[in-house]
């Protein structure tokens, strides 16, 4: 279980032993030791990836380990937009990753040719003015 | 090189904003406006400085204080539980 973790620190010194916690990523079961964090625990665990870009899919995990980034959000016990580098694992705790969303306005109906900028609208229908509402 | 993503949240480019500064000889803010870059889920208080940086190289715009990117209080997110008195557990 120690394979991932830093035993023998030359400063924080050695890792002691300390109660074992369960609890469950995505529905798998996992251990992790009492105090540290779901981040932490889970990276020990070999799992780097906590959520993916909601609209690209792309992976995420730890980024800044200071709870300053939130890129490594997760859903904990139904509590949404939870850092897992700033919150202890307990006992039992439920943690889902953050999964892809759907994105209606970049979808191929088209919609993805819509302008998204003042200046691109402009750019598609010079004649238009301000307020001219039959888009 | 032009593909490293300087907003993580919104997924933006060095090259995205790099295309969008050039074109629009624009602002910081007004290329957070026009990318995203800085308003994702973190307030922009990861990308912020890179944005700076990048803007200061493109167009030489200095990060001052006159027309700024933006970052407004709370330090940090909170959600409206927090702020509704619910503890931050
Ligand atoms: S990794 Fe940055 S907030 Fe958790």
């Amino acid at each position: 279980m120690n394979s991932n973790r830093i035993i023998d620190h030359p400063v924080l010194g050695s890792f002691e032993d300390r109660p074992i916690i369960r609890f469950t990523f995505d529905g798998k079961e996992y251990e992790g030791f009492q105090g540290e964090t779901i981040a932490a625990a889970l990276l020990a665990n070999g799992v780097r990836t906590l959520r993916v870009h909601e609209e690209s899919g792309s992976p995420r995990g730890i980024y800044c380990n200071i709870g300053h980034c939130f890129e490594c959000r997760v859903t904990v016990n139904n509590q949404s937009n939870t850092r897992a580098c700033m919150t202890e694992i307990k006992e039992h705790m439920r943690i889902e990753s953050g999964k892809l969303q759907p994105a209606p306005l970049k979808s191929e109906a088209g919609s993805a040719h819509l302008p998204r900028t003042y200046a691109a609208f402009a750019e598609k229908h010079p004649t238009r003015k301000d307020g001219d509402l039959d888009v | 090189m032009e593909d490293i993503i300087i907003c993580r949240c919104e997924e933006v480019t060095l090259q995205h904003i790099t295309e969008t500064a050039t074109k629009y000889k624009c602002s910081a803010r007004e290329v957070k406006l026009r990318t995203r870059a800085g308003m994702g889920f973190c307030g922009g208080r990861t990308c912020r400085p890179a944005i700076d940086t990048a803007l200061a190289t493109i167009t030489g715009e200095t990060p001052g204080h006159d027309i700024p990117l933006k970052v407004s209080p709370p330090i940090r997110p909170v959600s409206l539980a927090v702020l509704g008195g619910k503890s931050n557990e």
